[in-house]
């Protein structure tokens, strides 16, 4: 079963001068357990399409159903509180708060979900065991390695439980040793817990580990491959 | 992670802009509460001058009488009018008094007086005037002996012991004339009393002036004197508005009043000019603090808090700065008022001579009163609140993408 749905999707800015189209027609669908990468050349869409799936921007036209819910009809207020319950970011700059510890930054987001303290303890230490960093629990972000930090990040976004996770260049600014690590750690949370990753990249490293490969060129689909399945073009 | 345990975090993210930013907000608190409290400290000691040298608090006249200080505005003044007046709970002292103008003769020496006529034993419990004889003995509960002002006394020619003449018009036109002994002499350290004032009992200079059981004026003390505006309406209340005027005694010394007026405006003109530099100061802490963390208010958003909220910590995080501030300026000036308030700073030079000149002490001890101190602190914690609407607005209309690649 799908998890996400994208019907027709199209961003483009500049609409009322010269129209840049970001996406254009994309229809697109992901299910439970996917390790998907998309890939294209700078300016393809990439970040756009992340962006329009995690609910951050508005898209121009179409649809996105996230179990069963449109995204694209959800006010401001609504759409926090959807990413808050379903959706996991990591992002390339690891992005996690400073003055917040490991921990924290982890607790975070569970707090406002409202998740008892017990609870939050409990699954934090959880994921950091799982990322491999049960000793840096009360480490600031300033004290860890760049591939530390967004091992955190990953923790972090698995806090809430999240239908899946958007990764947008998860590895760009790490080191290939970090970078290979991160992967070994997605991968296996993938492979052991379903959870489904969708990742945005230009490392080949990454596109290597995936099972599915959607390429954008321009903001339409120009492949889309299932490693396992065999090739399909859209 | 409490909101508040997070604002204060980041509060300390950049110590230095932290600490500059409170130490401005220390120093203005601490200057304002310092000025505020001479301001304050000034115009209560001389209130305090003025209501215990004559005045009292509150006067009730005959309506009119102040405008025209006529004997034939004067007023009945009887134990039922005083029962009034003291069932109104915060008045303290009274001194009915009975005063008017004439003209005394002492040998070959002739000069215009004021005449009062007063309750000794009241008039020495509101004014201290026992302690301002230099000659002689104060007025007696009884008998037509009189006080003569040194001034006078040295221009007629007067001794305690002598007698004095005393002429003028009584109440309704009646002649008035007598003869009456100086039973002492008082000193008044302001030339205009100390030329020109008489005191005898108020039952002699009722029959003096043919004015019997009449007074021109009812002096009042008042156990709070913070209290003024409604104790004065209380009496307002009780007594026949159309025949009697209730007057405070700012409303009495007019010149007094727009002297402490012009000074105090002054005052708050400095004030308004240190909170005005200080809400600048604090503005731009504000706009640093919220242009250096768009990204990481982006990912906040974007990771499911609501905007609403993380406004709402950006706020608690200014007013936690405006806080260590403003605690840290109250607990330094507060000693400071405290000691000067004990140990009023002793004048000196021509101001000192000034105060001398009007009979007033040259003190100036410092007021402390909450009422000041709060409205000051509040007035800071507006400023800072008022410089969080811009990130308030700023977060409220972020756009995470934009935010995000910042």
């Amino acid at each position: 079963m799908n998890i996400i749905e994208i019907k027709n999707l199209s961003k483009v800015y500049d609409e009322k001068t010269i129209p840049v189209y970001a996406l254009n027609g994309v229809d697109l669908a992901f299910k439970q357990g996917e390790f998907t990468c998309i890939v294209g050349p700078s300016g393809s869409g990439k970040t756009t399409m992340l962006n329009m799936l995690g609910g951050l921007d508005t898209p121009s036209g179409g649809r996105i159903m996230i179990d069963g819910t449109d995204i694209t009809g959800l006010k401001s207020r609504q759409l926090i509180d959807f990413r808050l319950r379903n959706i996991g970011f990591v992002f390339q700059s690891f992005n996690l708060i400073p003055v917040l510890t490991a921990r924290e930054n982890i607790e975070f987001i569970m707090q406002l979900q409202g998740v008892n303290r017990e609870q939050r303890d409990k699954r934090t230490l959880e994921l950091l065991q799982s990322v491999g960093l049960g000793e840096k629990i009360n480490t600031r972000p300033g004290k860890l390695s760049g591939g530390q930090q967004q091992r955190v990040a990953v923790a972090r976004a698995l806090a809430s439980k999240p239908k899946f996770i958007l990764a947008d260049e998860p590895t760009a600014n790490l080191d290939s040793k970090s970078a290979e690590n991160l992967l070994e750690i997605m991968e296996k949370l993938n492979r052991e817990e379903n959870i489904t990753f969708i990742f945005s990249t230009h490392d080949s490293r990454v596109v290597a580990k995936a099972r599915r490969v959607v390429t954008l060129e321009d903001g339409k689909i120009v492949s889309d491959i299932s490693k396992n399945q065999g090739t399909g073009i859209q | 992670m409490s909101d508040i345990r997070l604002a204060w975090r980041n509060i300390w993210r950049n110590k230095r802009r932290t600490l500059l930013t409170a130490a401005s907000i220390f120093l203005a608190i601490f200057l304002a509460l310092i000025v505020r409290s001479i301001q304050i400290g000034w115009f209560d000691n001389l209130t305090e001058i003025v209501v215990q040298s004559y005045t009292g608090h509150i006067q009730i006249h005959k309506k009119g009488y102040w405008d025209d200080r006529d004997i034939n505005n004067s007023m009945v003044f009887n134990d039922s009018v005083l029962a009034v007046v003291r069932s109104v709970p915060n008045v303290d002292k009274t001194v009915p008094r009975l005063e008017y103008f004439a003209l005394s003769s002492y040998g070959k020496q002739t000069k215009g007086v004021m005449l009062a006529g007063t309750d000794p034993a009241r008039e020495d419990a509101l004014t201290r005037l026992s302690a301002k004889v230099v000659k002689g003995h104060y007025l007696q509960g009884t008998g037509n002996g009189i006080l003569v002002s040194q001034g006078l006394a040295s221009f007629l020619g007067l001794t305690a012991g002598d007698t004095l003449v005393l002429l003028g018009q009584g109440y309704h036109g009646i002649s008035a004339a007598g003869k009456y002994p100086v039973c002492g002499i008082v000193h008044f350290p302001s030339p205009v009393l100390d030329n020109q004032m008489v005191y005898m009992n108020l039952a002699t200079a009722q029959d003096f002036f043919s004015a019997d059981n009449r007074v021109t004026s009812l002096s009042l003390t008042i156990k709070n004197p913070d209290e003024i505006n409604t104790t004065q309406a209380a009496l307002q209340q009780k007594v026949d508005g159309g025949r009697f005027e209730v007057m405070s005694w700012d409303e009495m010394m007019v010149e007094i009043t727009q002297q402490l007026k012009v000074k105090t405006a002054g005052g708050k003109i400095i004030i308004a000019i240190l909170y005005m530099i200080v809400g600048f100061g604090v503005f731009g802490t504000v706009i640093m603090m919220t242009n250096e963390r768009s990204r990481e208010f982006g990912v906040i958003v974007s990771v499911g808090m609501q905007k609403s909220k993380l406004a709402m910590i950006l706020v608690l995080e200014m007013i936690l700065i405006g806080l260590t501030g403003l605690v840290s300026g109250v607990a330094a000036a507060m000693p400071i008022m405290l000691y000067f308030k004990i140990n009023p700073i002793h004048l000196w030079g021509s101001m000192a001579q000034a105060f001398i000149s009007y009979g007033i002490q040259p003190l100036m001890p410092l007021a402390l009163k909450p009422g000041f101190i709060i409205s000051n602190m509040v007035t800071v914690l507006i400023i800072v609140s008022v410089t969080c609407i811009y990130p308030v607005r700023r977060i409220l209309k972020l756009k995470v993408v934009d935010a995000l690649h910042k």
